[in-house]
């Protein structure tokens, strides 16, 4: 049996986005962030009818650039206002989606477009993509495995952090930078809406299952795999959309975690709070 | 001028004329000390004068709007962090974050550094000697966020320890530990302290335990208002004129409840 070209490289994105989305994730919930994923992802609508409006054909450039525009936004804002953290984001993705449609209704001929952004075009994937996306997986999870004990330390405690020599700030704008790309390649998997769901599910789920941060990378790099592979696997022959399909895996397999950790440890004081 | 060029080799902390403003209240309004190699030196004072922002200025965790902060001679900064080791005032781990204590040592011993790549076997070896000191093994492989206020303190000092500091910042370390725990700790301390030939410099309520260890105690409250060693500082005039209330000074053989 043969698998077509389009499904082969739909898969590979998927062997790759999965494992890294999976990783990231792991600290994007002990960070409790979240819903600033979720703010980047959005963000990237904004960067996407820019990107059209300029003219620009393939939008992942100007995707990325306004959606690291808005993370360094709201760090700054974090750091030099007094607003709370959870109001400078939903000001940003509440815009950054108005804005994004205001655009893309004025410019007329791209409602089509929309769709494949907001809910992911994964057969759509060419090889340029699927080349890209293992260069950045290969560079980004690097960079995390790299300054794997500063993030574990900076997560834990940041003064510690500092005290331990780690530079903080940058740290901590480094790590936005690599969600923020790997978000956005993300979202041609995905979509803009469920993207998030990449991120937080799998280390949701492993960490339910696992008793300790080493275990918990594992577990959730092999549980992102499995559920952008499986979803995708399953959407062609249901003839469903991969991006839902991939999401619904994942939350397959967390109410499977839960059920286990209950029943194998059913007095265990905190399951993940997702 | 010239006392910038006769500072002794063995002053380890020196603060001049620190003042730092937070918000709307002038929290530090020119603190002034000294802490010489190998002492043990208690900061004391009631809430809100300024301890904690005292320490975090050490340790270049809150900027200095005037005065100077000098550790081993040297402006603050990585290369003197490397000497220091640090127990902050309630540390708070997120629950959602499963780091274990085993993990969290290793992340900070540079013998583990590669500790994701590495068998427990071979990190617990790694930290056998200091775990085993200050009784952290059975927590080894307890997540950082589920421990009581004692056992963290415990952690937190075994892993001040970890990179061999030559000076042991501790703020309140012995908050939310039983009384029998804490005696345990500043005996802890001390070993440690005459073993290593460490300098600690410790924020405590607790003015039995520093009268019996510290070998040097301020009284802050927003500047210094007395210095000295402990039988001096400890009388009622100095503490009434520290905490602006009458205290009840440490008295020998007196029982703390
Ligand atoms: N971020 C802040 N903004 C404004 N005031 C602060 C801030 N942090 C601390 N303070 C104030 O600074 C004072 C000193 O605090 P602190 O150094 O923690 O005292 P201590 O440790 O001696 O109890 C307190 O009055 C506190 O209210
Ligand atoms: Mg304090």
């Amino acid at each position: 049996m043969s698998i077509e070209p389009f499904m082969q490289r739909a898969l590979l994105a998927a062997l790759v986005m999965g494992p890294l989305c999976g990783f990231m994730g792991v600290f994007v919930t002990a960070r409790r962030m979240s819903f600033f994923s979720d703010t980047i992802a959005h963000a990237a609508l904004a960067g996407v009818a820019l990107g059209f409006w300029l003219g620009v054909k393939d939008p992942t450039l100007p995707m990325i650039i306004f959606s690291l525009a808005v993370a360094l936004l709201i760090l700054w804002l974090k750091e030099r206002t007094d607003l709370l953290n959870d109001t400078i984001m939903a000001l940003l993705l509440s815009g950054s989606v108005a804005f994004g449609m205001v655009v893309l209704s004025l410019l007329k001929g791209f409602r089509n477009e929309l769709d494949r952004f907001l809910f992911g075009d994964i057969f759509s994937v060419g090889w340029g993509d699927v080349q890209v996306a293992m260069g950045v997986a290969v560079g980004v999870s690097y960079l995390l495995f790299r300054h794997l004990n500063a993030l574990a330390l900076l997560t834990a405690h940041e003064d510690l952090a500092h005290v331990s020599g780690i530079p903080v700030r940058r740290m901590n704008q480094l790590f936005v930078i690599l969600l923020t790309v790997t978000v956005a390649l993300s979202i041609r998997l995905l979509g803009i809406v469920l993207v998030t769901s990449l991120i937080v599910v799998p280390p949701a789920t492993a960490r339910n299952l696992a008793q300790s941060l080493r275990q918990q990378i594992i577990l959730s790099l092999f549980l992102g795999l499995s559920g952008a592979v499986g979803g995708v696997a399953l959407s062609y022959p249901l003839n469903l959309p991969g991006g839902p399909c991939i999401t619904l895996t994942l939350i397959a397999f967390f109410i499977f975690s839960l059920l286990i950790s209950k029943l194998i440890r059913p007095n265990r004081s905190s399951p993940c709070p997702l | 001028m010239e006392i910038a060029f006769r500072q002794p080799k063995d002053v380890v902390v020196e603060v001049t004329g620190l003042q730092v403003r937070l918000g709307d209240t002038q929290v530090l309004k020119g603190v002034s000390l000294r802490v010489r190699k190998g002492s043990i030196v208690a900061l004391i004072g009631p809430n809100g004068s300024g301890k904690t922002t005292l320490l975090r200025c050490l340790l270049g965790l809150q900027p200095v709007d005037s005065g100077s902060v000098r550790l081993f001679g040297k402006v603050p900064g990585p290369e003197s962090f490397r000497r220091v080791g640090y127990v902050p005032q309630r540390l708070q781990v997120d629950r959602s974050f499963i780091l274990t204590v085993r993990e969290f040592l290793a992340i900070r011993l540079p013998a583990t550094r590669g500790w994701f790549w590495r068998s427990t076997h071979f990190i617990d070896a790694q930290l056998k000697e200091l775990v085993a000191d200050l009784d952290v093994e059975r927590l080894l492989d307890r997540p950082l966020a589920g421990l009581s206020g004692g056992q963290l303190q415990r952690v937190l000092i075994c892993s001040s320890l970890l990179n061999k500091p030559e000076l042991l910042l501790l703020d309140e370390p012995t908050a939310g530990v039983d009384t029998p725990g804490e005696k345990d700790f500043y005996e802890l301390i001390s070993t440690v302290h005459r073993r290593l030939g460490l300098t600690v410099v410790l924020v405590s309520h607790d003015l039995s335990m520093v009268y019996r260890h510290a070998s040097w105690v301020y009284a802050l409250n927003g500047v210094i208002c007395c210095e000295g060693p402990p039988e001096d500082v400890m009388s009622a005039d100095s503490l009434k004129q520290a905490y602006g209330i009458h205290m009840t000074p440490y008295q020998h053989h007196h029982h703390v409840h």
